[in-house]
C-alpha cells in the first residue's frame, strides 16, 4: 500500500514538474511571470488533439508537430504582448499576462466548449512490480519528463544558444556587454518554454481530458512547486515537483482528499519563511 | 475635480428614488464593485503589486458575517467588525510573510492563497453548505431608524459604504503613511535608505486595502441574498485589476471610472454578454501596453495639451 502510494507520488510529482520547467525557464531567463502559462498548457492540449484529428496521426507522432506550433506561439507571444512592456516596471509585465490568461481561457471556451474530451494515447496495459501497479500511460509520462529534462539539460549545458541562455539569466547587462543578443535568447527561451508547456498540457490531456479548464490546477501546482523548488531554478523544478507530488498523494490517502491542496500550499509557505529563495534558489542580492 | 466629484454626489443620492428598481439594482451593482476596484486600486497603484487574493478577501469577511448571523444569531451590525478584524489580521499575515521578499512573490502566494480558501469554503460543507452556498441571507437589520430592506434603501447603504471607504484612502494617501507607501512604491532601495519602514509601510497599504474589500464583502451577502464560492474566483479579482487598469493606475477616481465602464455600461447597453470576458482580458493588455494612464491619463494628457496649447500662443506674446 506505502509502495503503491509511493509511486503515485513519483508519478504524479513528474507531471507536475514537467508542468512548472517551461514556467521556471521563463522567469529564470528574463524574470517574467507568465500567469498565463496554464492556459499555454491547456492550449497545447489542444493543438495536439487538433493535430491528431486533422492529419490522423498518432500521439506520438503529433505531439512533436504541436511543439513545434506552440513554441511559434509562444515566441508571439513574447514579440506582441510581452516585449512592448518589458523594460517598463514589472507590474505591467505581471498586468499583461494576466490579461492574456483570462484571453486564452475564454477563447478556448468559446471555441471548444467546456465538455470533456478524450484523447487517446494509444498505449493500454498496466506493468506489475510485486504489489506495485503502473499503468504505462504514466510509465511514458515518466519516460518523456526525463527525457525532456535530459534534452534540456544538453542545450543549456553543451549548446551555443543554452550557454547564452544561462548567461542572460545570470546578468543581463553583462550578457549585453559581451555581445549577446538578449532578444533573440529570451525569444528562444520564450520558443522552449511553449514547447514544454505543450508536452505537459498534451500529457496531462491524455491521463484525464482535454477541456478549457484544465490549466488551472496545474498553474497553481508550478507556483507552489517553483517557490518550493526556486523561482527560477530547473532543478529546483524537477525536485520541487517531486515533492509536492509525494506530500499530496501521501496527505491526500491517508489525512484528507479534500484538504491535499492545503498541505502543499502550507509546505510552500513555511518554505517562504524559512528560506525564502526555495530549496535550490540562488540568493539574490 | 471636487467641484465634479460633489455634483456627481448630489445626483447619486437625488436622482435613484425616481428611477425603476432594476436601475437602482444596476447602480448598486456598479458602487459595490466600484468598492472592490477601490480597494485593488491601492494595492496596484500605492504598493505596486497585483492581489490575486482580493476576491478571497471579499469572501472571508462575507462568509465570516453571514454565518455569524445565520448561525450565531449576530446582526448584521454587530458581526461587520468581527468580519473586518479576521479579514485585516489575514490581510496582515499575508503580507507579513510575502512583501518582505523581493519579487513576485506576493503575486504567486495571494493566487494560492484566493484557491485555498476558494477550496476551503467548498470543502467545509458542515459550515459553509460547500457548492450548493448559503441562503437565504437577510437585509441587514434597521439602525437608527434607517431601514435597509428594500432595493433603495440598501443602495444608499452601498453608496454611504463607497463615500466612507474613499474618503479614508483619500486621507490615507495625502497622509504621512500614505506619502511613505508612495516613496516605498517609486524606490524601495531608496525608501529603506532615508529610513522608512519598507515592510510595515507595504502591510499597513495591504491592511487598508482588505479592510475597503471586507467592507465590500460584508455587503455581497445581502446584495445577492446568497453565497456561494463560485462567486469569488481568481477571475473576480482579475475583473477587479481590469477595472483599476483601464480607470488608471495610482488614483482614486480611477477606479471607479473602470467600474462604471466595466459593469453599468455593459449591463446598461446589454452589451453581447458572451464576448464580455474576452474583451476584459483584451482591454487589459492593450490598455497596459498603449495607455498605461487608463482613462485619467488620458483625460490628463488632453487637459495639459490644451493648455500647453494656451501657453505656446502666450510664449509667442512674450
Amino acid at each position: 500500500m506505502l509502495a503503491q502510494q509511493l509511486t503515485n507520488g513519483l508519478v504524479l510529482g513528474s507531471i507536475y514538474a514537467l508542468a512548472s520547467l517551461g514556467f521556471t525557464l521563463i522567469y529564470g531567463a528574463a524574470r517574467v511571470v507568465n500567469f498565463a502559462y496554464g492556459e499555454m498548457l491547456m492550449l497545447g492540449a489542444f493543438v495536439t488533439l487538433m493535430v491528431m484529428n486533422g492529419l490522423g496521426l498518432e500521439f506520438f507522432l503529433a505531439l512533436p508537430l504541436a511543439m513545434a506550433v506552440m513554441a511559434a506561439a509562444s515566441v508571439a507571444i513574447y514579440l506582441v504582448i510581452v516585449r512592448p512592456v518589458i523594460r517598463r516596471t514589472e507590474l505591467q509585465v505581471l498586468l499583461v499576462t494576466t490579461g492574456l490568461l483570462y484571453v486564452l481561457h475564454d477563447m478556448a471556451v468559446t471555441i471548444w466548449g467546456t465538455d470533456p474530451r478524450q484523447m487517446d494515447m494509444g498505449l493500454d496495459g498496466v506493468l506489475e512490480i510485486g504489489d506495485v501497479i503502473v499503468p504505462y500511460q504514466r510509465l511514458v509520462v515518466v519516460v518523456t519528463m526525463l527525457a525532456l529534462v535530459g534534452g534540456l539539460y544538453f542545450m543549456l549545458y553543451h549548446l551555443r544558444v543554452g550557454k547564452a541562455l544561462r548567461a542572460v539569466a545570470q546578468n543581463r547587462f553583462g550578457a549585453q556587454a559581451i555581445g549577446l543578443n538578449v532578444d533573440r535568447v529570451v525569444s528562444f527561451a520564450f520558443a522552449v518554454s511553449g514547447a514544454l508547456a505543450c508536452a505537459a498540457g498534451a500529457l496531462l490531456g491524455a491521463l484525464y481530458a482535454v477541456d478549457p479548464g484544465m490549466g488551472s490546477a496545474p498553474m497553481l501546482k508550478s507556483f507552489v512547486i517553483v517557490i518550493f523548488g526556486g523561482l527560477g531554478s530547473v532543478p529546483g523544478a524537477i525536485v520541487g515537483g517531486l515533492v509536492i507530488g509525494l506530500t499530496e498523494t501521501l496527505t491526500g490517502s491517508y489525512i484528507s482528499y479534500g484538504f491535499k491542496d492545503v498541505f502543499t500550499f502550507l509546505l510552500m509557505i513555511g518554505m517562504l519563511l524559512l528560506r525564502p529563495q526555495g530549496l535550490l534558489g540562488a540568493r539574490r542580492s | 475635480m471636487r467641484t465634479l466629484g460633489v455634483l456627481l454626489a448630489i445626483l447619486l443620492i437625488a436622482v435613484p428614488p425616481f428611477m425603476a428598481e432594476y436601475h437602482v439594482y444596476l447602480l448598486s451593482l456598479t458602487l459595490l464593485w466600484g468598492i472592490f476596484a477601490l480597494s485593488m486600486g491601492l494595492v496596484l497603484g500605492f504598493i505596486g503589486e497585483i492581489n490575486f487574493g482580493q476576491a478571497a478577501f471579499v469572501a472571508i469577511a462575507a462568509y465570516a458575517s453571514s454565518l455569524l448571523r445565520l448561525k450565531l444569531g449576530f446582526s448584521f451590525w454587530s458581526a461587520a467588525p468581527v468580519a473586518l478584524a479576521l479579514v485585516v489580521g489575514l490581510a496582515a499575515l499575508v503580507g507579513l510573510i510575502t512583501l518582505r521578499l523581493r519579487g513576485p512573490f506576493f503575486a504567486l502566494v495571494t493566487l494560492g492563497f484566493g484557491e485555498i480558501v476558494r477550496l476551503i469554503i467548498t470543502n467545509w460543507q458542515d459550515l459553509t453548505n460547500g457548492p450548493l452556498g448559503l441562503r437565504p441571507i437577510a437585509p441587514p437589520e434597521s439602525l437608527f431608524g434607517l431601514r435597509f430592506d428594500s432595493k433603495l434603501g440598501f443602495y444608499y447603504l452601498v453608496f454611504a459604504t463607497l463615500c466612507v471607504s474613499l474618503a479614508a484612502l483619500a486621507r490615507l494617501i495625502r497622509a504621512r503613511t500614505g506619502r511613505m507607501m508612495i516613496a516605498v512604491r517609486e524606490d524601495e532601495v531608496l525608501a529603506g535608505f532615508v529610513g522608512i519602514p519598507v515592510l510595515r509601510h507595504k502591510v499597513i497599504g495591504l491592511c487598508f486595502s482588505a479592510l475597503v474589500a471586507g467592507l465590500g464583502g460584508l455587503l455581497i451577502g445581502p446584495f445577492l441574498t446568497l453565497l456561494a464560492p463560485g462567486q469569488f474566483d481568481l477571475f473576480a479579482s482579475v475583473d477587479m485589476v481590469v477595472m483599476v487598469v483601464v480607470g488608471g493606475v495610482g488614483t482614486l477616481a480611477g477606479p471607479l471610472i473602470g467600474a462604471v465602464f466595466l459593469v453599468f455600461m455593459p449591463e446598461a447597453l446589454s452589451f453581447a454578454r458572451e464576448l464580455r470576458p474576452v474583451m476584459m482580458g483584451g482591454l487589459l493588455i492593450i490598455v497596459t501596453i498603449f495607455l498605461p494612464g487608463g482613462v485619467i491619463g488620458l483625460l490628463r494628457h488632453g487637459l495639459t495639451r490644451l493648455s500647453s496649447a494656451g501657453r505656446g500662443r502666450l510664449a509667442v506674446l512674450r
